[in-house]
C-alpha cells in the first residue's frame, strides 16, 4: 500500500509541476451593485446566469472554470453576471485575472445582492428568466448538468 | 452544506454492497478473499482522486497551490482518469490474477454505476434534454418536459449487472465478462449522452475508448490459450 500510495504521489507531483498558467488578465477595478443596478440588469430581457462568490471561497474557486465554459459555451444566449462579496477589490481582482473569468462582474462588499434574492453562505447562482423572474436558485457549487439544465430551462421560458 | 452527492455515493455502495453479496450467495466469489468491497471502495476513491485532479489540471487549477479544492468532487471529474485511476488501483491490488479478479468484481462494478446514476433522485439531476414522450418529466414550476436520462442510465446499468452475473456462471475464460462489462458501459453512456444536459458534446471519446478497448480485450480473451477461471462444472 505505501509503494502505491508513494508511486501515486510522485505521479501527481511530476504532473502538477509541468501546469502552465495562462496569462493573467488586465482586470479594471469592479463597479459597485445596488438594488436599483441590479433590477435594471435583470429588467434587461435576456435570460440571465447569476453568480455570487468571494475570492476567499475555495467551492467558488472549484466552480469558477465551469462558469467561464458556460459562459463560452452560452455567453452569446445569456448575460452572465458574477457579483463579488464581502471582498476587497484588489483579492476580488486578482481572483478575476486568476480564472480568466471574461464576464460582467460587480463588486457588493456589503453582500446586498445575496441578502435581496435569499440564499445563505457562498457561492450561490440564480438563474432568472427573460423579464427577471427568479426560476431557480442553487447554494453551494454547482456541477455542469444542473449548470447546463437551468440554462436550458431559462433560454426555453 | 449540501449532502446530496453524499446520499448518491452511498446508494452506489449500497447496490455495490448487494451485488458482491448476492455472487457470494451464488457461490461465485471465492472464499479465500475477503476484502473485495475494500478492494472496490479502494479503486472507487483512487478513482475519484484521480479523477479530481486531472479535472483541475485540465481546467488550470493546480492542486499544489490549490490542494483544499481536491475534495471538492462537485467542482468536477474527469471520467477517462477516474476510471484509469480506479483501474490502477485494481491492478495493484489485484496483482496476478487481474483478469479473472476484473471478471469477479464487473457485475458489482456495474451495479455502483446503477446506484450512482440512481442517486440523481438525490442530487435532483435525473433530467436530460426535452422530450415529448409520455414519461417524460419537468422540473417544478416549468412546463417543459425531459427524459429522465439518469433513470435510464441506472435501469440499463441494472441490466447490464445481472448479464454480467449471467455470464460469470457460464464463461469461464478469464477477462471475458471484463471485457463485455467495459464495452457495455462505454455503450450504455455513449448512448444517453446525447440526451444528458453538458456544456460540450461531453467526453465521448473516452466511451469510444472504451467500447472499441473492451470489444478487443474480450476477443483477445477468448483466443488467449489461458486456463479457465474455475474448473468447469
Amino acid at each position: 500500500m505505501r509503494r502505491f500510495a508513494a508511486t501515486m504521489l510522485g505521479t501527481i507531483l511530476t504532473v502538477t509541476a509541468c501546469v502552465t498558467t495562462s496569462a493573467p488578465l488586465e482586470v479594471p477595478a469592479l463597479p459597485p451593485i445596488d438594488d436599483a443596478a441590479l433590477s435594471s440588469l435583470l429588467e434587461s430581457g435576456d435570460p440571465i446566469v447569476l453568480n455570487v462568490w468571494a475570492s476567499w471561497c475555495i467551492p467558488c474557486r472549484s466552480e469558477a472554470p465551469l462558469l467561464s465554459a458556460a459562459y463560452e459555451a452560452f455567453g452569446d444566449r445569456v448575460s452572465f453576471i458574477g457579483v463579488d462579496i464581502e471582498d476587497t477589490q484588489e483579492d476580488a481582482r486578482q481572483f478575476i485575472s486568476e480564472h480568466g473569468l471574461e464576464f460582467d462582474n460587480y463588486f457588493d462588499r456589503a453582500g446586498t445582492v445575496r441578502a435581496n434574492l435569499g440564499g445563505v453562505g457562498v457561492p450561490i447562482t440564480y438563474f432568472f428568466a427573460p423579464g427577471g423572474e427568479l426560476v431557480y436558485r442553487h447554494n453551494g457549487v454547482i456541477d455542469e448538468r444542473t449548470l447546463s439544465l437551468q440554462i436550458d430551462e431559462i433560454l426555453n421560458r | 452544506m449540501e449532502f446530496t452527492l453524499l446520499w448518491a455515493a452511498l446508494l452506489a455502495v449500497g447496490a455495490l454492497w448487494m451485488m458482491l453479496r448476492l455472487e457470494r450467495r451464488l457461490g461465485l466469489l471465492p472464499d479465500d478473499r475477503s476484502d473485495w468491497f475494500d478492494t472496490l471502495l479502494g479503486a472507487a476513491v483512487s478513482g475519484l482522486v484521480a479523477g479530481r485532479i486531472a479535472a483541475m489540471l485540465l481546467t488550470g487549477t493546480n492542486p499544489l497551490t490549490h490542494p483544499a479544492d481536491i475534495i471538492l468532487i462537485r467542482g468536477g471529474v474527469d471520467t477517462g482518469f477516474a476510471s484509469i485511476g480506479a483501474l490502477v488501483f485494481l491492478v495493484w491490488a489485484t496483482r496476478r490474477s487481474l483478469p479473472a479478479a476484473l471478471d469477479l468484481v464487473s457485475p458489482a462494478v456495474l451495479a455502483g454505476l446503477a446506484g450512482w446514476h440512481g442517486g440523481c433522485v438525490f442530487r435532483g439531476t435525473c433530467l436530460g434534454t426535452r422530450s415529448e414522450f409520455p414519461w417524460a418529466f419537468a422540473e417544478p414550476g416549468s412546463a417543459l418536459t425531459r427524459h429522465p436520462t439518469e433513470i435510464y442510465s441506472a435501469f440499463l446499468f441494472v441490466a447490464a449487472a445481472f448479464g454480467a452475473l449471467f455470464l460469470l456462471r457460464r464463461i469461464t475464460r478469464p477477462g471475458v465478462v471484463a471485457a463485455g462489462a467495459l464495452a457495455t458501459a462505454g455503450t450504455i453512456r455513449l448512448v444517453t449522452e446525447p440526451i444528458r444536459p453538458s456544456l460540450g458534446s461531453g467526453p465521448i471519446w473516452w466511451y469510444t475508448t472504451g467500447i472499441l478497448a473492451g470489444i478487443v480485450l474480450t476477443a483477445a480473451a477468448f483466443l488467449r490459450q489461458t486456463p479457465n477461471r474455475r474448473p468447469e462444472t
